[in-house]
Order: C-alpha cells, then sequence, then structure tokens
C-alpha cells in the first residue's frame, strides 16, 4: 500500500484541481503542484526500488474490472508527465493569466489537470478497453488545449487538424486492440511473447501510436499544432504527449511478439524522420512551427534506438541492443525536458512581443537576459553538444549503432545509413538552432515590438531554471540516472536485466563535468583580460559601413538558403518575388512559404479528388421520388439476375 | 379449382393493364379496387376444403377494405386536390403498356423455371404476383401525381399478397389482416398528405417535392 | 605525478606547436610565388600582440561575444587532449570517446557563429550561414571516415581505432580526410583565408568584428584545430601507434609536416571554388570516405 498512498494523492489532487480550477487559480495551482510531486514520488520509488504496484477494482468499467499497474517502463514516463506537467501548470500562472485571457484561462486550467490525469491513466491501465477510453480522454483534452484561444482560425484549423489525425490513430488502435482481444479472448493487457500468430498486430499498433508518435510520414498534424496552442500546452504536446505514443510502440513491442520487420522498419522510419524532420525545421520561418518539426527529428532519433532495440531481440538479445534502449528512453527524457524549455522561452518571447515570426525579432538579449541565456542553454541541449543532456543519450544511441556496424552482419546495411543520417540530422540541428537563437536574441531588433520587448516574470522564469537545472544535471551526471534507465529497459525486456552501463557512462560523466568546469573558468578569465585590456563600445564595424540599420541584418530565410536549396525536392516551397524596377526602386518583394508537404502536396490532392468523385456521384442525390424506386426496382433486378446466374452454373 | 383460380388471376392481369393505360384517375382507382377484390376472393377458393370463420371473415375484410373503404378514401383525396386525370407522366401510357404486357410475359416465363410445390404448378399465382408488383412499379416510377403513385404501391402490394397465397397454409391469416390493417390506415394518411401537398404547392406533381434532399 | 607531467607536456605540445602550422603553410605560399613571406613564427608575434591589446564590442553584442570565442577555445583544446598521439595515447580514453571529439568540434563551431551572430551584421550572418549548412557536409564524411576506422579496427576507442594503418582503404581515407580538413579548417579551395570580400568568406567573415584576446582565442583555436586535423589524419594512415615512442614521435612529426606542406601547396596551386560548386566537392569527400568504409567492410574482420 505503500506506493498506493502516494498515486492516490495524486489522483486525488489532480480531480479535485479539476473541479476547483475554473474559479480558482491558486488553489488550483496548488493542486497540481501537489499531484504533479505525488506522481514523480511513485515514479521515483518505482524505478529505484523495481517494485511493481497492481490495483485491481470492486466496480466494473464497461464490462471489466478497472485494473491499474505500475511499472518500470510506466514509471519512467510518469515522471516525465509529472516533472513537465508541475512545471507547465507554474508557467501558466503568469503565461495564460485570468487578466490576459479572461475567457479562456479557466477551461485552459480544468483541461490541463484533466491531461495529466488521462495520461497517468494511460500510463497505468492494464485493459485494453479501458486504455481505449483513456487514449480517447487524452487525445479529447489535447483538443481543448490546443483550442483555446478559439478566436483566430488557424487556431481553429489545428485543431481540426490534431483531431482528425489522432481519430484516424484511434481506429487503427480500435482495430489493434479489437484482434488482440479476440485471439487472446479477454481484453487484459500482458505478457504474452509466446502467442507467434500476434506478431502482425505490431503493424497496427505502430501506426496507431505513430500517428500519435508524429514521425515522419505522420506527423502531418505536428506543425500547425504545435505551433497554434498556447506554448505552455505546445511544451506539454512536444514534451510529454506525443511520447504517448513511444510508450504505446514500446510497451506492446515489449509485451507481443514483434514480426522480423519490424527493427528494419523502425529504424528507417526514424532515421528518415531524424533528417527530414530537421530540414524542414531549418527551413521554417515561425519559430513555434521549428520547434514541433525539430519534435518530429527527435521522435525519430527515439524510433532509431527503438528501432535497434527491436533487431537486438530478434538476434539473439545482442548487448548493443541494451545500449540503444537506453539511449531512446534517456531520450525520452531529454527531449521533455529541453523541448520544454525551448518551448517555454518562445512563450516568453511571443508573450513580449506578439509575434511568432522570426524575421520580426532580434536583439532581445538586451531586455531579456534570463530568457536568452536560459534559451541559448536549451539550444546547446537540443542540438547535443556536451556537457549537456543531449549529448548523453545521442551518444547512447549512436554506440549502439557503430556496436551494429562492426558486427558487419546484415543488420550494419541499416545502422551505418542511419548513424550517418543521424551525424546529418546533428548538424542540420545545431545550424536550425544557431539560426532561432541569432534571429531572435541577437543583434539588432528588426520592428518596434522586439525593441520594446519585456522580460518575463518570475513564475515563467522559475519552470525554465527548474528545466535547465534537469538538462544539466542528466548532462553532468548520467551515471546517476542509470538505475532508473535500467530498470525501464529491464521492464521491457527481462531477459536483459538490469546491470552495470555496458557504456563508460561515468567517465563521460566526469569528462563532462570537467568541461563544464574549464568552460566557467575559460569564459571568467577572457572576460576579465579583455575589460583588464579595455573595453570599448562602438558600431559594428562590419567592414566599414557608415550607415547599418537592422533591416540589413542576415534573415532567417537566407539563413537556412543553402540547406533549404538542397532539399527543395521536398520542400516544394512557394515563391513570390517581385523584382525592383528602375534606378530608384521603391519596393521590391519575396515572399517563401514552405508547406507542410505530406499534407499538402500529397494528402491534400487526394482528399480533392475524392471530393471531386463525391460531387460527381452527388448528382444522382436529386431528390425525385421516381428515381429512387427506380434505382430499387433496379437493384432487385440485378439481385434476380444474379440468382438466376448463380443457379445456372 | 386450378381452373377458376387461373381465371380470377386472368383476369386481375388484364386489369394490371388497365391500370396501366388509363390516364383518369377514376378509372385508375376503380381497377386497383376491382383488382383487390378479385384478389379478396382466393383464400375462398384456396381453402374451400377447409372453410373456416376466420378465413371466411378475413376474405370480406379483405374484399370490403380492398374495395370499399381504399377507394373512398383516395376518391376523397382527389376530390379535394380538384385533379381528374394523369397529365404528361415520365413514362408514357403507351410503352408503359408495352412494359407491363412484356414484363407479364417475361413473369409466366420465369414462373417456369422456379421450383413450386406439387399443387401450384398449374396455377397462375407466381406469374401473377410478379405481373402485378412490375406494373405496381411502373406505376410508382412512371407517374407523376401522387394518387397515381399509391395506386401503383396499392397495386405492388395485391401482388406480394398474392405471391403470400403460395404460404396459405403456413402464414397465418393473422398476418395478412395485419398488412390490410396498416395499408388502410396508410391510406387514409397518405389522403391527408395530399391535402397538404395541395395546399402547399398548388399541386399533386412529386416532381416539385426535391428541397429535402441530402 | 605522472599523471600531472604527462597533462602538462601534452597541453604544452598541442598550446605550443599548434601556431607553427599556419607559419608553415604562409611560407610554402610565399616560396611558391617567389616571395620571402612572413616569418614562421609570424602567429606567435600576432597572438602576443592581440593578448595585450583592448576590445572593441559592437553596441549590440551581449557578453557571449566574448564567452563565445572562451568556450570555443576550451572544446578545441579538449578536442585536441582527447586525440591520441601514437603511443603516447590520450589524456582521457574511453569507449566512444571518437563521438565526444565529434561534438566537441561542433560545439566549437556553435559558439564561433554564435559571436559572430551576436554583431549583427549581414557580414557575419552570411559567414555564419555557410558554415554552418556546409557542416552538414562534412560532418556526412566525417561519420563515414571513422565508421571505416571502427568496421577496420572493430573498436570504438580513438586510441584502438588510430593506432593500426587504415589497411587497403587508406589511399582513399586519406583523401577524404584531407578534404574535410581542407573544409573544416576554412582552407583553400572552400574559403580562402586571405580574402575579406563579402561574396567570398566564410570564416573569416564571422570573426571580422572580433578583437584583441577574444581574437587571439579564436586564431590559436583554429590552429589547434587544424594540427588536430592533421594529427587524425597521420594516425588514420600510418600505423604510428604500433611503432616505438621514439620512432613514433619522429613520423607522427614528419607526417604532419608533410600535411601541412601539403595544404599550402594546394592553398597556392588552387584557386576557390564557386560557392554553388562546394557541395560537389564535399559530397565527393564523403563518398571517398564512404568508399574506405566499403573496402574496410570486405576487408574481413579483425
Amino acid at each position: 500500500m505503500t506506493l498506493g498512498l502516494p498515486l492516490f494523492i495524486s489522483f486525488l489532487a489532480l480531480a479535485l484541481s479539476v473541479a476547483v480550477g475554473y474559479r480558482r487559480p491558486r488553489t488550483w495551482l496548488a493542486l497540481t503542484v501537489t499531484g504533479t510531486v505525488a506522481g514523480l514520488v511513485a515514479a521515483v520509488y518505482v524505478l529505484l526500488s523495481g517494485d511493481r504496484w497492481e490495483w485491481q477494482s470492486d466496480f466494473l468499467l464497461g464490462g471489466e474490472a478497472l485494473r491499474l499497474r505500475l511499472d518500470g517502463l510506466s514509471a519512467l514516463f510518469l515522471l516525465l508527465v509529472a516533472v513537465v506537467g508541475g512545471a507547465g501548470a507554474v508557467y501558466s500562472h503568469e503565461y495564460w493569466s485570468d487578466e490576459h485571457n479572461p475567457a479562456s484561462a479557466p477551461r485552459g486550467r480544468v483541461w490541463w489537470s484533466s491531461l495529466l490525469l488521462s495520461m497517468g491513466l494511460v500510463l497505468t491501465v492494464a485493459n485494453g478497453l479501458h486504455f481505449l477510453i483513456a487514449w480517447e480522454l487524452f487525445a479529447l483534452c489535447g483538443y481543448f488545449l490546443i483550442t483555446l484561444d478559439r478566436r483566430r482560425s488557424g487556431v481553429r484549423a489545428a485543431g481540426w487538424l490534431y483531431l482528425v489525425a489522432s481519430h484516424a490513430g484511434t481506429m487503427c488502435l480500435f482495430a489493434f486492440f479489437g484482434l488482440l482481444a479476440a485471439h487472446t479472448g479477454s481484453w487484459e493487457l500482458g505478457p504474452l511473447r509466446e502467442r507467434g500468430e500476434l506478431a502482425p498486430l505490431f503493424w497496427l499498433a505502430l501506426i496507431g501510436f505513430g500517428l500519435k508518435a508524429g514521425f515522419f510520414p505522420l506527423h502531418i498534424w505536428l506543425p500547425s499544432a504545435h505551433a497554434n496552442a498556447p506554448s505552455h500546452v505546445s511544451a506539454i504536446m512536444s514534451g510529454v504527449a506525443i511520447k504517448m505514443g513511444v510508450y504505446g510502440i514500446l510497451r506492446f513491442s515489449g509485451w507481443l511478439p514483434v514480426p522480423a520487420a519490424a527493427g528494419w522498419v523502425v529504424v528507417s522510419l526514424g532515421a528518415v524522420s531524424a533528417l527530414l524532420g530537421i530540414a524542414f525545421a531549418f527551413a521554417q520561418n515561425d519559430f513555434k512551427r521549428l520547434l514541433a518539426y525539430c519534435s518530429v527529428e527527435n521522435i525519430g532519433i527515439i524510433m532509431i534506438g527503438v528501432g535497434i532495440a527491436l533487431l537486438a531481440v530478434s538476434h539473439d538479445d545482442a548487448p548493443w541492443g541494451r545500449l540503444a534502449l537506453a539511449g531512446a528512453l534517456l531520450h525520452v527524457w531529454n527531449h521533455g525536458a529541453f523541448k520544454s524549455l525551448l518551448f517555454f522561452g518562445a512563450g516568453s518571447v511571443l508573450h513580449a512581443t506578439g509575434t511568432r515570426e522570426l524575421s520580426r525579432l532580434g536583439g532581445l538579449a538586451r531586455n531579456m537576459p534570463w530568457t536568452a541565456g536560459l534559451f541559448a542553454l536549451g539550444i546547446l541541449a537540443v542540438a547535443g553538444l556536451p556537457p549537456l543532456n543531449g549529448f548523453v543519450s545521442e551518444w547512447l544511441i549512436y554506440l549502439g549503432l557503430f556496436d551494429v556496424a562492426t558486427g558487419k552482419g546484415a543488420l550494419a546495411w541499416i545502422a551505418m545509413p542511419a548513424a550517418v543520417m543521424l551525424a546529418m540530422a546533428g548538424a542540420i540541428a545545431l545550424a536550425s538552432f544557431a539560426k532561432a537563437g541569432a534571429m531572435i536574441f541577437l543583434g539588432a531588433p528588426r520592428t518596434q515590438p522586439a525593441a520594446r520587448a519585456h522580460e518575463c516574470g518570475y513564475w515563467m522564469r522559475g519552470p525554465m531554471l527548474g528545466l535547465a537545472a534537469v538538462c544539466g544535471i542528466i548532462g553532468l551526471a548520467p551515471v546517476l540516472f542509470w538505475p532508473a534507465i535500467s530498470e525501464a529497459v529491464a521492464c521491457w525486456r527481462p531477459v536483459w536485466g538490469l546491470g552495470e552501463p555496458p557504456a563508460p557512462l561515468a567517465m563521460l560523466g566526469s569528462a563532462q563535468v570537467t568541461l563544464a568546469i574549464i568552460i566557467l573558468a575559460a569564459a571568467v578569465w577572457l572576460w576579465r583580460k579583455s575589460r583588464d585590456n579595455g573595453l570599448r563600445r562602438g558600431l559594428t564595424w562590419d567592414c566599414a559601413y557608415a550607415v547599418p540599420t537592422a533591416r540589413m541584418q542576415y534573415t532567417s530565410a537566407s539563413f537556412a538558403g543553402i540547406v533549404a536549396g538542397w532539399f527543395r525536392w521536398l520542400m516544394l516551397p512557394e515563391r513570390t518575388v517581385h523584382r525592383p524596377h528602375g534606378y530608384f526602386p521603391a519596393s521590391a518583394i519575396r515572399l517563401e512559404r514552405v508547406p507542410e508537404t505530406v499534407l499538402e502536396r500529397v494528402l491534400a490532392p487526394v482528399g480533392n479528388l475524392v471530393m471531386h468523385a463525391s460531387h460527381t456521384a452527388l448528382r444522382l442525390q436529386h431528390g425525385r421520388l421516381q428515381f429512387y424506386i427506380l434505382y430499387v426496382v433496379a437493384g432487385l433486378i440485378g439481385i434476380g439476375l444474379l440468382v438466376l446466374w448463380g443457379g445456372a452454373q | 379449382m386450378s381452373g377458376t383460380l387461373n381465371l380470377l388471376i386472368g383476369l386481375a392481369m388484364g386489369l394490371n393493364l388497365i391500370a396501366l393505360g388509363s390516364s383518369r384517375l377514376p378509372s385508375l382507382i376503380r381497377a386497383m379496387s376491382l383488382q383487390g377484390v378479385l384478389l379478396g376472393m382466393m383464400p375462398l377458393l384456396m381453402e374451400h376444403e377447409r372453410l373456416d370463420w376466420r378465413v371466411i371473415l378475413v376474405a370480406l375484410a379483405t374484399m370490403a377494405g380492398k374495395g370499399v373503404v381504399i377507394p373512398t378514401l383516395l376518391r376523397r383525396a382527389m376530390r379535394a386536390a380538384n385533379i381528374e386525370r394523369e397529365i404528361q407522366p415520365f413514362i408514357g401510357f403507351v410503352p408503359s403498356l408495352l412494359l407491363g404486357a412484356g414484363g407479364t410475359i417475361a413473369a409466366v416465363a420465369l414462373a417456369r423455371g422456379l421450383p413450386l410445390l406439387p399443387e401450384h404448378v398449374g396455377t397462375l399465382l407466381v406469374p401473377g404476383s410478379l405481373a402485378a408488383i412490375l406494373t405496381g412499379f411502373i406505376l410508382l416510377i412512371g407517374r407523376a401525381k401522387a394518387i397515381s403513385q399509391v395506386c401503383g404501391y396499392l397495386i405492388l402490394e395485391n401482388g406480394i399478397y398474392l405471391f403470400g397465397l403460395l404460404l396459405i397454409h403456413s402464414t397465418p391469416l393473422l398476418v395478412e389482416s395485419g398488412i390490410l390493417l396498416d395499408v388502410t390506415v396508410g391510406v387514409f394518411i397518405i389522403g391527408i398528405i395530399v391535402d397538404r401537398i395541395q395546399r402547399a404547392f398548388d399541386s399533386l406533381d412529386t416532381r416539385k417535392l426535391t428541397t429535402l434532399r441530402e | 605525478m605522472n599523471l600531472i607531467l604527462d597533462l602538462i607536456l601534452r597541453l604544452a605540445m598541442w598550446l605550443l606547436l599548434a601556431p607553427l602550422l599556419p607559419g608553415i603553410i604562409n611560407k610554402v605560399k610565399a616560396w611558391v610565388a617567389g616571395r620571402r613571406g612572413p616569418p614562421v613564427l609570424q602567429l606567435y608575434y600576432d597572438l602576443a600582440k592581440l593578448w595585450r591589446k583592448g576590445v572593441v564590442m559592437s553596441t549590440l553584442a551581449s557578453p557571449g561575444f566574448i564567452i563565445g570565442p572562451a568556450v570555443g577555445w576550451v572544446a578545441l583544446l579538449s578536442a585536441a587532449l582527447l586525440m591520441p598521439l601514437g603511443p603516447a595515447g590520450s589524456a582521457v580514453s574511453f569507449r566512444g570517446d571518437v563521438l565526444l571529439l565529434i561534438y566537441l568540434l561542433a560545439l566549437a563551431r556553435f559558439c564561433t557563429a554564435w559571436a559572430a551572430m551576436e554583431t549583427g551584421s549581414a557580414f557575419e550572418g552570411m559567414g555564419s550561414a555557410r558554415e554552418v549548412s556546409y557542416a552538414v557536409l562534412t560532418e556526412a564524411a566525417i561519420i563515414a571516415a571513422v565508421l571505416s576506422l571502427i568496421v577496420h579496427t572493430s573498436s570504438v576507442t580513438l586510441i584502438t581505432m588510430l593506432a593500426p594503418s587504415a589497411g587497403a582503404g587508406a589511399a582513399l581515407l586519406a583523401a577524404g580526410l584531407f578534404t574535410v580538413l581542407l573544409a573544416e579548417n576554412c582552407r583553400v579551395p572552400f574559403d580562402d583565408p586571405n580574402t575579406h570580400l563579402e561574396l567570398t568568406m566564410i570564416h573569416e567573415a564571422m570573426i571580422l568584428d572580433h578583437s584583441g584576446p577574444p581574437l587571439a582565442a579564436i586564431l590559436h583555436g583554429a590552429s589547434i584545430k587544424l594540427l588536430l586535423f592533421a594529427v587524425l589524419l597521420v594516425q588514420a594512415v600510418l600505423p604510428i601507434g604500433e611503432m616505438s615512442p621514439l620512432a613514433a614521435a619522429g613520423v607522427l612529426a614528419g607526417g604532419v609536416l608533410t600535411v601541412t606542406v601539403g595544404v599550402g601547396l594546394v592553398e597556392s596551386l588552387l584557386a576557390r571554388l564557386a560557392f554553388r560548386r562546394v557541395p560537389l566537392l564535399l559530397t565527393t569527400a564523403f563518398l571517398l570516405c564512404l568508399f574506405a568504409l566499403l573496402v574496410a567492410w570486405k576487408g574481413g574482420a579483425k
């Protein structure tokens, strides 16, 4: 019962917060933070002790008793939900407060707690029917959170797209759980690895959960939904909600047998998502869309790790599988932390300037030093640079890939291209975030709103600091987190069991700590030396250009121009150009828009074709009674002829 | 016995053709009601060994209903709508006659191929019913005025009733009487509706009733 | 005690020997052009001069303008300490340190780009954009080269990877790594270190507004990076790790000298490529490393 207590407190606190959220912001905040802290405690306990918590209800829900189970794998994701959920709640206290958004803030609080509750339920239910109920609740809470600011048409369209994609995934999940229940005879979920005929169900689970996780090409809803949602909602969606898809894939590939081709397909999808996702991100001029596409890339990285682990399972439980899966699970945490940090920073910028366009910002570091510094830390983490956490998880996955390559078997044919694509994706990620950070915070402000920006308050700074600290701690002391990750890995594949870190994490950790210390020392020393030598401020020399203006700075589209040109065949940008005329040109316009290729160039034409065909068929529906009776008679005669013809054979 | 039966059914088939050919509504109603009376007599002929008061009651009720009640309702509706003729149907009178005749011949040919109980083999029950059903459909599809379509529906119902006579031993007559009741009530309601249509559109042309489309 | 001595010697070698290389390159270029050229120790004098000078900072820049070069320099020095020096090994060695090296180079690149963008100038923006974009292709080439070494030696630790020679694919790997060296260190044919025209600069554009000690850090860091790549190239091709210490030192020094003279000759004899041709050359480097990987693959297990 010791584990049941924090979970019960968490549930009770969150349920109460749903009830009071509408009218009492402070009470809601206190209750939500209590709930998330209790959930955190429970998750940490499960991860460190290896215990498993199970509970069965007395009442029936839909004909089945409600059974909850919290084991290592669920606890890993529950911890992420708790941390980001709590941080987001604190952040929204100032970011989406009642003063600024009187209509939607009360609703937002209620739906936030409901989202946390439903995610917790998804992670703990052990019954197929209830999983579907919890999944649907989770999707609906997400929809209502995304469309908090319903007055803007972009937000409504984004919410609609999210809902449609979510339900397409749920449809696959209905098929998956239905078939599973039909084959096993009950809705109970548990390890069933010996039933070989269940293997093809993995593909259904991959598509269903993949639509939620958002890897290429199932990511079509992600950019618009995460860009148009309020920033704290984008943070939890990008950091946590899409990981629910990863949880689903992991959970059911651990419990059920998987087809032989599963690992290959997952690694390929992951590598393609990583490279193409970040290429799209680089070409975006809206910083929240950039962050959203970057989530696609990171889900790709996680998928690479999961795919390698699946390959290891079918190849005699090779040790590199454990490495890769550990890297993937750590990346789940890392991405949750740094992506939420980045979205909170983006929210701070949006709150201060009111615009998401990179070409309208600039020079915000002067007025918003905290946001700039924390965003820069987030950038270092997302680009996978030492000494932060992004590097550690990518390092683990790379090691897994390299170990596969040294094996020189058939598997190396997928590991080597994946490693190359991962490296390219990392380089493009560095470029994208150099662009984003530079365009927002460095240089001179390009427009008036950017010049008048103000720093965010303590309620928004606090969560950002907390998440930055998490990034730092995981980066500097990864060995501390190894037991928890190892517990989750052992939960996924008990044969692999716990053990020493298969990679020199301790050495890496100490190397990163040393690096961090030396960096700090060098930075302070150089600053001191420069000041002692004499620090003078002047206009940017700029090769002696006499009258520089803010508009002469490099724009975000120009920065990404070279790489966007390489990917032109995929991105198919739409361009509007009005060249300058005459000797003293008055105006020149160049507009370039990168559409969401899979949605607008593949799905939309197919949809238009279907609509066209339907309109043609609409001509049959004219309302004239006589023709309807004629259709009935024709049908009857047709059936009669069929019967005759069948009888004659 | 089968001779009398065939005679009656032959008469019914002839009434089909009259219904198809007439453009005046009173004659259409009269043909339909006469057909109904003829068909109402059939159970008495088929069951003449085991005549029961129930069978007689149902037959009389059918004859009364189809021969008197329903035509009265229709004539009243017709007078209220103030129409006497079918003008410009979709399927013209000559084509519909030809279709009906062709269908009757096809029905007779088709019936030869169906597996029937030995006592029904020589009778015209199946061809008669198929012919009536076809006639009913032609009237439903081919005519524009609502009352003509109702008559077509009633002839269709006659055909189904005729087919049901094949099962007279197994189908309880309660079912048949139930169907009869439904039909009467239906026609009663249609009478009211026809009045309403007339008031709303100032005509009974069903081509105007296409607004509720999707 | 031994460890500290080793560390000090290693630091001394990297810090003190690195600025020699740009001097040698300039001397070679001068000799080919028939000039006397600047002294070989010129960069030392420049660094000393810069270290004493003051800093002019743009009004738009934040402290990141100075912190950037500092972090970049530390990253490059740390990468250098990870690089093994033949049988002497490296300061720190563990499984997977090759990745730390690659990402430390990426950290240095990021810091340079960030410090450049601080000035809010179009030149720096141009240089940073080009630098980070071409880095995508060089990263692919580096990973392919690293993979070929990994497959050849079945190990992911730098010391074991670089100890033996690259075997049959050595020539391909050498050509690929040499091209990567030219690209990463902003040498002709990718970038001309002597140009200051905005349409032709990459690295020079990024350091245009720096002065004083931060500029010294950047220039010193660049020379460390050149030495790092030269040492990597020599060790990848020759089995230095398996020689005796004296022979190894001699061969390593000779190899680095050869590479430096080679860079100088290439700079003198080739013209800078038009920017639209640069991706082609980088892809060629990637393909060379890829072919080295395939040769190592086919070469059988070790």
